[in-house]
């Protein structure tokens, strides 16, 4: 039941956390002045008027442009094939895992487990070619520590959306290598009973950490891609 | 105050001081005192030697020397100090009040092989029981059925108003057979149950405790007394052979001189007592190589788990029984309770390690099995190797009475494992039954009948063996050293049997006995039991004639014959006239033909109706005792006698009835599902559970866990039975399981994936870190 609790305010969260993102950045006024009462209401507004505007828009067929419109499909074919497997398996995973930690008392179980073992083989194994692949792009070197007290202003920690993703990427795959050592684990004959209950906490801790990381970074690609557009509009016109 | 007030006011006082001296008689504190130190613990663990005074059922002291003394009883003799009547509620004396009490337990079997009937009984209202209240079977009945195997007390000790309501019962003939506390506290070699059994079934039954405990020898059968016959009417003086009363000469030399009698007793009952009733053991196997329940290796007794208060309302040791009896101490005799000091729901807040339980490691078991299994899934029972494993039970085959007849039965057919979910929605192994009855259809369901009901509807249909039997029997009188009648039949050759009816003697030709024949055995051979010869010819052996004779006369004592015995030679009739061998011309209808027979409706009969030889033919060498062909008669007899109630058979898991054409019809009916209970023991050792192989111990493509297949079994011969997997049992689905089986084909791969997956974003992921790190300590240079 906590899970549940956790992992329903973890995911709603994060959801938020990344709606503000988006509402903050496209913020016209001066963010300076504003009262934090004017900012929620502004901020409840705009989430209502784009809820709106996104049921409006949605259909089968504005989803199926969108998807068709994603730069997935204009990789080189074995980059190509890699991410399909990989976003394919992780949100297969994903979906299932939740679903039943969330809505079926008795876990995941089934088919729908034999579709969870298998795909989270195929996930391993992309997670481990995008990282050897990958993961060079996403090392930002960041500047050595100075002992003063500006470590604690968080505004001054440098975080900028570039860094939340590389962040973003860096815990999706500490998650990942959790998720596959705590499915490897359980299957050897290496562990007693509390060891056993260990890795069932780690394995679903690491898989809402694991939602929440994949979250983050989608949203800020998305968003990020969706200003580009925006702006390559209005500069065409 | 006035006169009036000041008599009032003496009056009430007096009052109030009469009902104060009254209340507060000094007699009153000493009697709660008293309740109090019988059943209050002093702390001392020995066991008080028990040298007492035994008491009669009159509560009058027994003096063994006295001329015809009265068994003991425990009422009076263990209950000056151990409430009687508390004891009296526990769960073994208990099952009358028809409170379920808890996870269903073995209920008793009602076994009638003659009628084919198998019936689960019990007074609580287990699921696919029946209430021998609703079967008509009263205290009387059920006493003489299944008492051979109580601990006394409950149905043996009914309430006089259950005795008062069955005229038919002989109560006070017998006695009642109170709660026998020897039955499991005497630790004395002497203590003998096959005892009890047999004074139970002489109807002996204030006797059998004092016989089967050793105190004395008892002798007479209440059975063989006339109904108005009384215990204190004293010995019979008429019969001094058959009907004897039954008299009880004590073992002197137990008593002292204050003519008290010494029991050898323990507080905790000794397995062996235990296992009197409680024995369960694979049909077939072998003394020497059964296995002992790892606890009782381990020097555990029952007891030391099954325990008890004086109200003897015994742990039985299951989970959710602590919900059961609101006690939540009890959790701590579970397995789970003892071992990883869980309840029943997983929380552990009960004190491990009793009795130095081990904590088990469950190495590489993935946390499912135990949220899914309960312990005894891996760890009880017959291992699932090859499918079922038919057991047998004390109770249900009547083990542990011995005596020169066999008491044993192979019927009814107890199989496990089967695999079940139990209340608390685990997977949990169970003994399994399948039903047989006669059955009377009420709308949709079916209602058992008696087999005595069915007995009389169906005269000369059921028991062909005893029939054949009496023929046999009668013969043997009359036979020679070595000489042994017989029928020989479908290539087996049948022989009377020492107890009634036929026993087969051994194979015969394949090719022999068709058609049958009437032989007598001498050594190896067989010959016709009338051989066929010219009764003309003049150079004819003439101990022929002498011996026919013989046979006659022998025939003649076979009671519930059809007619007179005759022996037809060619045209030739031999029969007895007056005692006298009379040898006339067969009539014309008779034929030619040599054979033995009975003279009935100026026919020659055979000594064996045709149905009677077909059914022990098509019965030989099988446990089953009906056929088809006798249930269809059966079914018909039943309906010629009724008003339109339609009646049918139920047996190996289907329900039989006729057809409006006379055909046998067998559909599904949920009165022909097994009967099931859980089992407990015997717990294997670690090594011999399921799991220690690996997961394809259970997890495979033809797993004997999930798809070995049980045929339903019964009394009657037939291909028409139900067949059962055991992912059926589960309610699991067999593809799925077949499914998830073959996934361990690839999970070594899968696993060896893993491990290379893991290692390499492990290193990766590591060696990220550490850059991170040493850049951020400005160990390292930025590129």
């Amino acid at each position: 039941m906590l899970f549940t609790i956790i992992t329903v305010l973890a995911v709603a969260g994060t959801f938020l956390a990344l709606a503000f993102h988006r509402f903050w950045t496209g913020l016209d006024k001066d963010r300076t002045n504003l009262v934090y009462a004017a900012l929620l209401g502004g901020f409840g507004n705009w989430l209502i008027r784009r809820s709106k505007e996104s049921a409006r828009k949605a259909s089968v067929r504005a989803w199926w442009a969108y998807v068709k419109a994603l730069p997935l499909w204009r990789l080189p074919v074995l980059e190509k094939w890699l991410f399909i497997c990989f976003y394919g398996s992780f949100l297969y995973l994903g979906a299932s895992g939740l679903f039943f930690a969330v809505f079926v008392p008795r876990g995941l179980y089934g088919l729908p487990l034999i579709g969870h073992v298998l795909a989270g083989g195929i996930f391993a194994v992309c997670l481990t070619l995008v990282v050897i692949f990958k993961s060079r792009d996403f090392t930002s070197i960041p500047e050595p520590l100075e002992l003063s007290l500006r470590l604690f202003d968080p505004k001054r920690l440098g975080m900028t959306p570039a860094r939340a993703k590389h962040a973003a990427f860096w815990l999706f795959v500490l998650a990942g290598f959790l998720l596959t050592l705590s499915s490897l684990l359980p299957m050897m004959p290496l562990l007693r009973t509390p060891g056993q209950k260990l890795m069932f906490e780690l394995h679903r801790t690491s898989a809402l950490a694991s939602v929440v990381a994949a979250m983050v970074y989608v949203g800020m690609e998305l968003f990020e891609r969706s200003r580009a557009l925006d702006h390559g509009r209005r500069t065409a016109q | 105050m006035s006169r009036s007030g000041r008599l009032t006011l003496v009056i009430l006082g007096s009052a109030l001081a009469a009902t104060l001296l009254l209340t507060g008689s000094p007699a009153s504190p000493n009697a709660p005192a008293q309740d109090e130190a019988k059943t209050a613990w002093d702390g001392s663990r020995a066991v008080p030697v028990h040298l007492i005074p035994l008491h009669d059922e009159n509560d009058e002291p027994i003096i063994p020397t006295e001329t015809n003394p009265l068994p003991f009883s425990a009422r009076f003799t263990c209950g000056p100090c151990h409430d009687y009547d508390t004891v009296g509620g526990g769960f073994h004396f208990s099952s009358m009040t028809g409170r379920a009490e808890g996870r269903p337990a073995q209920p008793w079997i009602w076994l009638e092989p003659r009628t084919g009937t198998v019936l689960p009984v019990s007074y609580r209202p287990w699921p696919r029981t029946y209430s021998p209240t609703d079967l008509g079977l009263t205290a009387w009945d059920f006493t003489l059925l299944f008492g051979r195997h109580f601990p006394g007390g409950g149905p043996a000790e009914p309430p006089e108003e259950e005795v008062l309501s069955d005229p038919d019962g002989r109560w006070n003939v017998s006695g009642r057979a109170e709660v026998n506390c020897l039955a499991c506290h005497n630790k004395s070699g002497r203590q003998d149950h096959g005892e009890w059994a047999k004074q139970v079934l002489r109807e002996n039954l204030r006797w059998a405790a004092t016989a089967a405990g050793g105190i004395g020898e008892v002798g007479g059968m209440a059975s063989r007394l006339w109904p108005t016959w009384d215990i204190y009417d004293g010995p019979n003086l008429d019969d001094h052979e058959w009907a004897v009363a039954p008299y009880v000469k004590y073992r002197t030399e137990d008593f002292d001189s204050k003519h008290r009698y010494f029991f050898d007793l323990d507080y905790q009952p000794s397995d062996g007592r235990c296992l009197a009733c409680h024995s369960v053991s694979p049909a077939g196997e072998v003394r020497w190589e059964a296995q002992a329940d790892v606890h009782s290796a381990a020097g555990l007794g029952c007891a030391d788990c099954h325990r008890n208060g004086l109200d003897h309302d015994i742990l039985r040791g299951y989970e959710g029984e602590a919900a059961v009896k609101n006690d939540r101490t009890v959790d701590a005799f579970t397995c789970r309770g003892c071992h990883l000091g869980e309840d029943a729901k997983g929380r552990p807040d009960v004190e491990p390690g009793r009795l130095g339980a081990p904590r088990p490691k469950h190495t590489g078991i993935p946390l499912v099995h135990f949220k899914r299994l309960s312990c005894t899934v891996c760890h009880s029972g017959s291992l699932p190797k090859g499918g079922f494993t038919r057991v047998r039970t004390s109770r249900a085959n009547r083990l542990g009475i011995y005596g020169v007849a066999t008491w044993a039965t192979d019927m009814p057919a107890v199989y496990e494992p089967v695999y079940m979910k139990d209340a608390n929605h685990k997977i949990a192994p169970h003994r399994l039954v399948w039903p047989a009855f006669w059955a009377k259809r009420d709308g949709s369901e079916l209602k058992p009948l008696k087999p005595e009901e069915v007995e009389a509807a169906a005269a000369g249909i059921l028991g062909p063996d005893e029939r054949i039997g009496a023929v046999l029997i009668a013969l043997t009188q009359v036979m020679e050293e070595e000489e042994t009648p017989v029928l020989v039949s479908g290539g087996s050759v049948f022989g009377p049997h020492i107890d009634g009816g036929i026993e087969i003697l051994e194979p015969f030709d394949e090719t022999g006995g068709d058609p049958p024949f009437w032989g007598l055995r001498k050594g190896t051979e067989i010959v016709p039991l009338v051989p066929d010869f010219d009764p003309a010819a003049e150079d004819k052996d003439t101990d022929v004639e002498t011996r026919f004779q013989e046979f006659l006369q022998a025939l003649a004592t076979v009671t519930e014959a059809p007619g007179a015995p005759a022996i037809q030679v060619r045209k030739t009739l031999y029969r007895l006239v007056s005692g006298y061998l009379d040898i006339s011309e067969a009539p014309e209808e008779y034929g030619e033909a040599t054979r033995p027979g009975w003279l009935a409706d100026g026919k020659l009969v055979p000594l064996a109706a045709d149905l009677d030889v077909r059914t022990v033919t098509a019965l030989a060498g099988g446990e089953r005792t009906l056929t088809e062909e006798q249930v269809g008669l059966v079914l018909a007899a039943l309906a010629e006698g009724s008003d339109g109630t339609e009646f049918a058979y139920v047996s190996g898991g289907r329900v039989f009835r006729l057809a409006k054409s006379g055909a046998l019809l067998s559909e599904k009916h949920e009165a022909a599902e097994p009967v099931t209970w859980a089992l407990a023991h015997n717990v294997r050792p670690a090594q011999q559970s399921l799991g220690w192989n690996g997961c394809a111990d259970c997890h495979s493509a033809g797993s004997d866990f999930f798809f070995s297949k049980l045929e339903g079994t019964g009394p009657l011969l037939t291909t028409d039975t139900a067949e059962r997997s055991s992912t059926s049992f589960m309610r699991l689905g067999g593809s799925f399981q077949r499914l998830f089986g073959l996934t361990f084909i690839v999970r070594p791969l899968l696993k060896t994936v893993l491990i290379v997956c893991a290692v390499v974003v492990g290193s990766l992921v590591f060696l990220a870190g550490v850059l991170a790190l040493g850049r951020l300590a400005g160990l390292l240079e930025k590129r």
